[in-house]
């Protein structure tokens, strides 16, 4: 388990450096000289005189050799320096702080609500296979599967912004924007982890404990409650981070419709903006904070179970 | 019935006498019955969807690209059976060609990842535990929890938008799931009489790949396309919402979508249809992946 833990690192160390590169290459692959790409978005000027950006280039240090700049850039970046963006001259680790907080806690309501009704569901639709309840759940889960929130998220505005007036339609200054995003956001998930805990119920409620509870006597409500849910829920916490990752910079449209300023949103006016420091301070924050969540569940998950644990079920 | 390399089938099928040959119809029909009616339908809707969009261009009432500025945002009338856009351009047109470019580029990208995945993953699965294996695998744990649309903004955001860049993007992480199916799946059949028999046999590895692996675990990775094409046809659309997709002034569902927001209160259809219509393409790949993911399993289990 210890060297499997090694390894993950190990990659995990190697894929963070080669997306910290493909980053660093943005400005000299997006074609054109990266330091009239910095200046004309200063100064918005075609034109801008030979001279300045001569004296820019040596004044940055773009005139060294390609791997001198590339190493200076990752020392930087690991001290929390990204640069300063092209469109708010703000520096771009604050920024990014501000709108991971804002993500997390959209992500987290989210998926709050998405957990609060799929394991109830999952599990009742798991104690009775093929019934009525299982089968419209499994509709459910395909209709949410389905629904592109891009056109749930502007019908939800209309119906519950517009017409009712119940909730505001876009920005992030009181609990009830909260909302409406949330819950077009939770729907995704809800339907995977309905899916997940039917699955790991019915696995469960296989298990010999389980019929050795129902002979004691226990209905199946109460053999459920003490013995199911506990070993049912397990994966779910896989699935639960997977998500947080996902949805960290996966819920741009959302954030987009919506006006709340979070990493997808950051991300998606970096790009609109050509703001470089942005889009690359934004991709390589997105992607290591993805690859940590995940390798932090595998491990949870891994010490959470003990057949996992020891080797049994590689 | 199926076809597989079971030596019972084998055997069976060159007993049976020669069996009167079915019009595909007829085909269709007995492929179809005993089915869950979700699964059917999903059949019928996807079928009628991609004639659709071939014939789109000549079945289309109106050219979708004229605009007429003065009968814009027009209510459903004989004229124009769903009303027209804020630039006067035929509603029901611009749907009828507006799955193209989604379902293409979603369709080549989950082919490209099935490929790719499925090879890796069964290769990975013969060689369990060498260093193709391990190496793989954990870099699969580490792509896949990265979003794929955060990779396709990023890489539009270089190389603009375009089928090349989109397919790409969608495919460096796409893969990772088919290869971990493919992997699991080989390991559990990798003991199984079949495999083991050609082994002893001599044959050679890729003929054991070939003739006997994959065959054996298309069909539940087959299922899984289709769950993935549903979601690729909703992350597409997504970009082309954001703009990062297909291009104005195409008709696209997920750019309508987006041009139909500030108009939405006064004419809530220019938002309703094309909405509904990515649902319905999304949905009835559902059905059938969810379809064929319960035979595939039940398949399996009877066998045993």
């Amino acid at each position: 388990m210890w060297t499997r833990l090694l390894q993950r690192l190990l990659i995990l160390g190697l894929m963070l450096l080669g997306v910290s590169l493909l980053a660093f290459l943005v400005p000299y692959v997006s074609g054109g000289d990266p330091v009239r790409t910095i200046l004309m978005s200063r100064v918005r000027d075609l034109d801008v005189d030979p001279a300045a950006v001569e004296a820019m280039r040596i004044h940055l240090g773009l005139d060294r050799p390609l791997a001198v700049q590339y190493g200076a850039w990752l020392w930087q970046a690991l001290q929390g320096d990204l640069g300063y963006s092209f469109a708010s001259g703000r520096p771009v680790a604050s920024e990014i702080g501000h709108a991971l907080g804002v993500s997390i806690t959209l992500a987290l309501t989210a998926l709050g609500i998405a957990a609060a009704v799929a394991i109830p569901l999952g599990t009742l639709a798991a104690t009775r296979p093929g019934g009525t309840v299982d089968s419209a759940t499994t509709l459910m889960v395909q209709t949410f599967v389905a629904t592109p929130e891009y056109w749930l998220a502007p019908m939800g505005i209309l119906v519950f912004a517009l017409h009712l007036g119940w909730l505001p339609s876009a920005g992030w200054t009181s609990w009830t924007a909260l909302v409406l995003p949330a819950t077009v956001l939770s729907l995704r998930p809800m339907a995977y982890f309905t899916q997940v805990t039917r699955a790991a119920m019915m696995d469960v409620l296989q298990a010999p404990y389980i019929t050795a509870a129902r002979s004691r006597g226990l209905s199946m409500r109460q053999t459920v409650m003490r013995h199911g849910l506990r070993n049912g829920s397990l994966p779910v916490v896989t699935f639960f981070a997977l998500w947080l990752a996902g949805l960290l910079g996966g819920s741009v449209v959302i954030e987009v419709i919506f006006a709340i300023p979070g990493m997808g949103r950051l991300l998606y006016e970096a790009v609109i903006n050509r703001d470089v420091p942005m889009l690359q301070g934004g991709f390589v924050s997105i992607v290591a904070l993805s690859i940590l969540i995940n390798t932090i569940a595998d491990m949870l998950y891994v010490a959470l179970n003990p057949a996992v644990r020891s080797g049994h079920a590689h | 019935m199926r076809i597989d390399n079971t030596s019972q089938s084998v055997a069976a099928s060159s007993l049976l006498p020669m069996r009167p040959r079915h019009l595909a119809a007829q085909r269709l029909w007995r492929f179809l019955r005993g089915r869950h009616w979700t699964f059917r339908t999903g059949v019928v809707i996807l079928v009628a969807l991609v004639i659709t969009l071939i014939l789109a261009p000549w079945i289309a009432p109106h050219d979708p690209a004229v605009q007429n500025l003065i009968a814009r945002l027009s209510p459903p009338s004989a004229e124009h059976w769903l009303g027209t856009d804020h630039l006067g351009r035929d509603l029901f047109s611009r749907l009828l060609v507006g799955g193209r470019f989604t379902v293409t580029i979603a369709m080549v990208t989950v082919l490209l990842s099935f490929a790719i995945g499925t090879l890796i993953g069964v290769v990975a699965g013969r060689v369990v535990g060498g260093v193709f294996d391990e190496v793989t695998m954990r870099i699969i744990d580490v792509l896949i929890s990265i979003p794929d649309v955060v990779v396709a903004i990023f890489l539009v955001a270089i190389f603009g938008p375009g089928y090349a860049t989109l397919i790409a993007s969608l495919t460096v992480i796409g893969w990772t799931p088919f290869a971990r199916l493919a992997r699991g799946l080989t390991l559990a059949i990798n003991a199984q009489g079949y495999i083991r028999a050609a082994e002893v046999l001599g044959c050679s590895r890729s003929f054991i790949v070939l003739r006997h692996v994959i065959p054996n675990i298309i069909r539940p990775i087959a299922a899984v396309s289709f769950l993935r094409f549903g979601h690729k046809l909703i992350t597409v659309g997504a970009l082309s919402f954001l703009g990062l997709g297909v291009q104005p002034p195409a008709a696209d569902w997920a750019l309508m979508l987006a041009d139909a927001q500030p108009y939405v209160e006064r004419l809530p259809i220019l938002m309703i249809a094309p909405g509904l219509a990515i649902f319905v393409a999304a949905l009835s790949v559902t059905w059938i992946g969810h379809g064929l993911e319960i035979e595939a399993r039940d398949g399996d289990s009877g066998d045993e």
